[in-house]
């Protein structure tokens, strides 16, 4: 049995997700919707951490839940600061549409770690972690479908325009 | 004669349920003025969304004062003090009667001609630097439906881009957006005569007696009537509605989701779900099943800061009536998970099962006279005609009857919302602006920042309107208007009741209306459609409003039926009216088929949490077809809450002789007199903990900016701070010189939406209060009448004087 891995891809893809949504947040703070809604969704990864949890010991995956505690450090504070000062200038919509991307695809990364998690406590008949992947799947799955919609506005905005 | 100041809601009419609410003609004219040579114009009243029926007195060519319309749905003859006293803005000796354009630094006169050159040749040059993604439109929820639809085909059809808005974006977009979720599209599910009927009445976040005082009028007389509605009311501070309700539940501020779930989770335990209903007009039930099954009162009462006692008690008279109507407004859209608190309140009446049928709906009310227009034409949030725009076959029609290319319509996201634009025109990809009819310069939130953003250099920044404001000194060409009473044109109130408004008087100086500016920009710019004839094909109001009503036809606000020549002396007819119900439709709904289906559907859905929009596919597998959707929704805390250093929860809001930033009601002697200047309510105990004493000069400072006001200690929840949000930087009267401190409520705001609806959360933030100088036993500027009722010190009462008289005529 292999559940072990299933569970460590899983946490470390919620601990990425959680990381690359706090450095958006931050480093896009002046838009103050990526900015709330990335914090808040980081801060839900480290929930999804809790839950998974007291799986760890029961399968032996190594777990440390680092990267999700919601404290600004002062790197995100340097951050902060930093996205008012290139909040007006020409390159932030380039550097927007990048970070997305990346953000779009470690949700995805994260989702499919999810699946493949609930697959396998099905076949091991482990009813109380397949609760947990059940549900989480809608928060899990909310986040690609976030990270999309706010694409589809910001792209044509900064690809469209000269600034 | 009565002093329509001191008593805001005039006498009563009592009547039962289903006897029919009295008539009564409220009026006021000019002293002095013969009666027998006034003329009267058939109009409705444009200062809040209850678009009461009125007529525009006239004498000698001025507008000399206004009278309620007996045979009007909406009021029968009644009117308020905002729509007794507000029209002599339109009188005001600083009206913008020329066109101003920027020279040197400063705002000076020119011709139409040189302003209008100007304002083309920017937009030229922006849209070939730019591209049409360079151009922003922000508009206003005072205007007719015919400038809007002008503006909307200009826009979105013209010159392609998305970034098209209104201002009610701040005031009602939750109501379109909650509206959409559960039934599939904007529109009131039923109509005013439902107040008539009810048994049972839930306000939540709707400061209904100040807000829209003739519709509270109407609540108040079948409170009165002998057969008293019960009312539960859900209001941090003790409003007039709350002084009457049966459970009044002075909820914390930003926790609307909580309780809307705790009395949810009450109606499923104490089994009053219309369980029948539920299951062959909804989908969703188990879901929200589960969400509320978290949220019993205690959890509820924790988080709400009031008894778990009341919000069972609340539950259960909500769920024992047997005609039930809920109203919602600020108190929710411009909180906390605003769309998807909004949404709680429709499935409440959904659990009871209680929706088109005599006295039983829910109301999602709008605040401006005309934002339901701006949602019809496609300026706020939608396209035209409560399209999707995520269906290419709504796109794609839309496209053949403007007779544009369907590419030239944006449809690769949702139309902008005004944060977003303004937040393109701050990173610069937007760089020409056009502000009709709207101040955001004092309506936004964080003023400094939206300040800094208006002045750029490399941004172009036209503003139509009738007066110079804080915006206007911020732009670079001022266009004068037409107001109110001085155009014709239609426009649609919170129960699409569709009013028609003759023009009484010329605009003066050379002031024109919005439609004809745009008209003339529209063939400036030579904007032509597919063909090559001029894209606007319309040269008067009627043209353009029968042009609407085709472009309207098969969808849910259908105005094919409808016509110049019906509207007159009908007192008010409420879409959808078509040929096959020529008189309008009362209630929407009425055979519990709900516009859900995706090839209907307004639009997909969101998820409230983040606002990630759904896709066809999502909705065709949820597959509601025709039924209503149940929403659930977790609550989260607010994204600020008090701390050490900001210890007080801000909320902020409106009062009942004020209209928006006063642009209009501040130029009325009796409604600046009644409430002259800006307060802030401080509970007594509160007050008394930090020395403050009724009429100091405090300090009210949030981590973003600061204003001064003078204390009222009310009867507001401990903990919680009010400001009223009218006040600018200026004082009225002198735009140029900004009054002698920060004022302004949105120097405290923070800047953030509701996910869905985009609404700007103007009502939760976290601030400190610091006593800075005595008032000298007098009292603040607040009035003393409804929510802001002074507790504790003698305050003399708030009167109009002989200005304030208004004349009532009962006609039973
Ligand atoms: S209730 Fe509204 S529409 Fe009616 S008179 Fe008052 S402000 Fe005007």
């Amino acid at each position: 049995m292999k559940l072990d891995r299933a569970l460590e891809d899983t946490v470390q893809a919620e601990a990425e997700l959680a990381t690359r949504l706090r450095v958006v947040a931050d480093r896009h703070a002046v838009e103050h919707d990526l900015h709330h809604l990335g914090h808040s969704l980081a801060r839900q990864c480290g929930e999804h951490l809790e839950r998974l949890a007291p799986f760890a010991d029961r399968y032996g995956a190594s777990v440390g839940a680092d990267g999700v505690d919601d404290s600004p450090g002062v790197v995100e504070r340097i951050r902060r600061k930093g996205a008012q000062l290139v909040g007006r200038s020409e390159g932030a919509g380039m550097l927007l549409l990048r970070d997305l991307r990346d953000l779009y695809l470690a949700a995805h990364e994260a989702e499919l770690s999810w699946l493949i998690l609930g697959l396998a406590a099905h076949a091991v008949r482990d009813r109380e972690l397949l609760e947990v992947t059940a549900d989480c799947r809608e928060q899990v799955e909310v986040r690609g479908r976030w990270v999309r919609t706010r694409i589809k506005e910001v792209a044509p905005q900064v690809l469209a325009t000269s600034s | 004669m009565t002093d329509r100041i001191a008593d805001v809601w005039g006498a009563r009419t009592p009547y039962r349920a289903g006897s029919g609410w009295p008539r009564r003609v409220d009026q006021h004219v000019e002293d002095g003025v013969p009666e027998a040579e006034v003329r009267w114009f058939p109009s409705a009243c444009v200062l809040c969304s209850n678009g009461c029926g009125m007529d525009i007195a006239v004498h000698q060519g001025r507008m000399v004062g206004v009278r309620g319309r007996a045979t009007d749905r909406v009021n029968h003859g009644r009117l308020g003090p905002k729509g007794l006293f507000g029209w002599q803005a339109n009188n005001s000796a600083d009206r913008l009667v020329e066109p101003l354009v920027r020279r040197n630094g400063r705002l000076e006169r020119a011709s139409w001609e040189e302003a209008m050159q100007l304002v083309v040749e920017r937009s030229r040059r922006v849209l070939a630097e730019q591209g049409p993604l360079g151009m922003a439109f922000y508009t206003s929820g005072q205007l007719f439906l015919e400038d809007y639809y002008t503006l909307s085909l200009v826009a979105r059809g013209g010159i392609g881009t998305p970034h098209l808005d209104g201002n009610t974006r701040l005031c009602t977009s939750t109501a379109e957006f909650a509206l959409a979720e559960t039934f599939g599209s904007d529109g009131a599910p039923g109509s005013l005569t439902d107040i008539d009927q009810c048994d049972t009445l839930f306000m939540i976040g709707h400061n209904m007696a100040e807000t829209h005082t003739v519709l509270w009028a109407r609540v108040l007389d079948r409170l009165q009537g002998g057969d008293r509605p019960r009312l539960v009311v859900v209001d941090p501070r003790p409003t007039t509605a709350a002084r009457e309700a049966d459970v009044h539940l002075a909820i914390r501020n930003g926790t609307n989701a909580a309780l809307l779930n705790g009395i949810q989770h009450e109606l499923i335990v104490q089994d009053r779900v219309d369980h029948a209903f539920v299951e062959e007009h909804t989908v969703g039930f188990e879901t929200l099943r589960r969400q509320v099954r978290e949220y019993p009162p205690e959890r509820v009462a924790e988080i709400c800061g009031v008894r778990a006692e009341d919000v069972v008690e609340a539950a259960r008279i909500l769920g024992s009536g047997q005609r039930l109507v809920s109203t919602c407004l600020q108190g929710v859209y411009q909180s906390h998970q605003a769309t998807a608190s909004a949404c709680q309140v429709n499935n409440i009446n959904l659990l009871r099962g209680m929706i088109g049928r005599p006295g039983c709906t829910v109301f999602q009310m709008n605040g401006q006279p005309t934002a339901q227009n701006t949602r019809e034409t496609g300026a706020n949030g939608s396209f035209p005609g409560m399209r999707n725009w995520q269906n290419p076959e709504h796109v794609e029609e839309l496209a053949r009857i403007w007779n544009v290319d369907p590419l030239q319509l944006s449809s690769w996201a949702p139309p902008t919302h005004a944060m977003q634009i303004l937040r393109y025109a701050e990173q610069g990809s937007v760089r020409f602006l056009w502000v009709i009819g709207t101040n955001p310069a004092v309506s936004l939130p964080e003023l400094p920042r939206i300040r800094s953003i208006l002045a750029q250099e490399r941004l172009f920044v036209v503003v139509s309107d009738a007066f110079l404001t804080e915006t206007t000194q911020l732009a670079d060409v001022v266009l004068p208007v037409a107001l109110w009473g001085e155009k014709t044109g239609t426009y649609t109130n919170h129960d699409r009741t569709v009013h028609l408004s003759e023009k009484a008087v010329d605009p003066p100086g050379r002031a024109r209306s919005d439609m004809e500016i745009l008209l003339d920009y529209a063939q400036r710019l030579g904007l032509t459609d597919r063909d090559g004839a001029p894209l606007v094909a319309w040269r008067s109001p009627e043209e353009c409003f029968d042009a609407f009503k085709e472009m309207t036809r098969g969808r849910p606000c259908d105005y094919s039926g409808l016509s110049y020549r019906r509207l007159r002396g009908a007192g008010g007819i409420q879409w959808p009216v078509t040929d096959e119900r020529p008189s309008g439709t009362e209630r929407l709904y009425a055979d519990h088929e709900f516009n859900t289906r995706t090839d209907r559907c307004q639009d997909y859905g969101h998820d409230l949490g983040t606002g990630a929009a759904y896709e066809r596919k999502d909705r065709a597998e949820l597959g509601p077809d025709g039924r209503a959707i149940l929403k659930a929704v977790r609550y989260v805390p607010p994204h600020e809450a008090p701390d050490e250093d900001h210890p007080f929860l801000l909320t902020t809001g409106r009062n009942v002789y004020h209209w928006h930033t006063r642009t209009k009601t501040g130029r009325a002697p009796q409604l600046e007199a009644a409430a002259p200047d800006v307060w802030v309510e401080l509970s007594v105990p509160d007050a008394a903990r930090l020395g403050i004493a009724e009429g100091d000069l405090v300090l009210v400072a949030s981590s973003r900016g600061a204003l001064q006001a003078k204390a009222r200690l009310s009867g507001i929840r401990e903990g919680v701070v009010f400001v009223p949000m009218h006040y600018g930087s200026c004082s009225e009267g002198d735009e140029s010189e900004p009054a002698g401190h920060a004022r302004a409520a949105n120097e405290l705001t923070i800047t953030d939406w509701d996910p869905v609806s985009k609404q700007p959360v103007l009502k939760v933030a976290a601030v400190r209060i610091e006593r800075l100088a005595d008032g000298g036993a007098a009292p603040a500027p607040a009035p003393t009448t409804a929510a802001p009722g002074p507790r504790g010190e003698a305050v003399p009462s708030t009167s109009g004087g002989p200005g304030a008289r208004a004349t009532v005529e009962d006609e039973t």
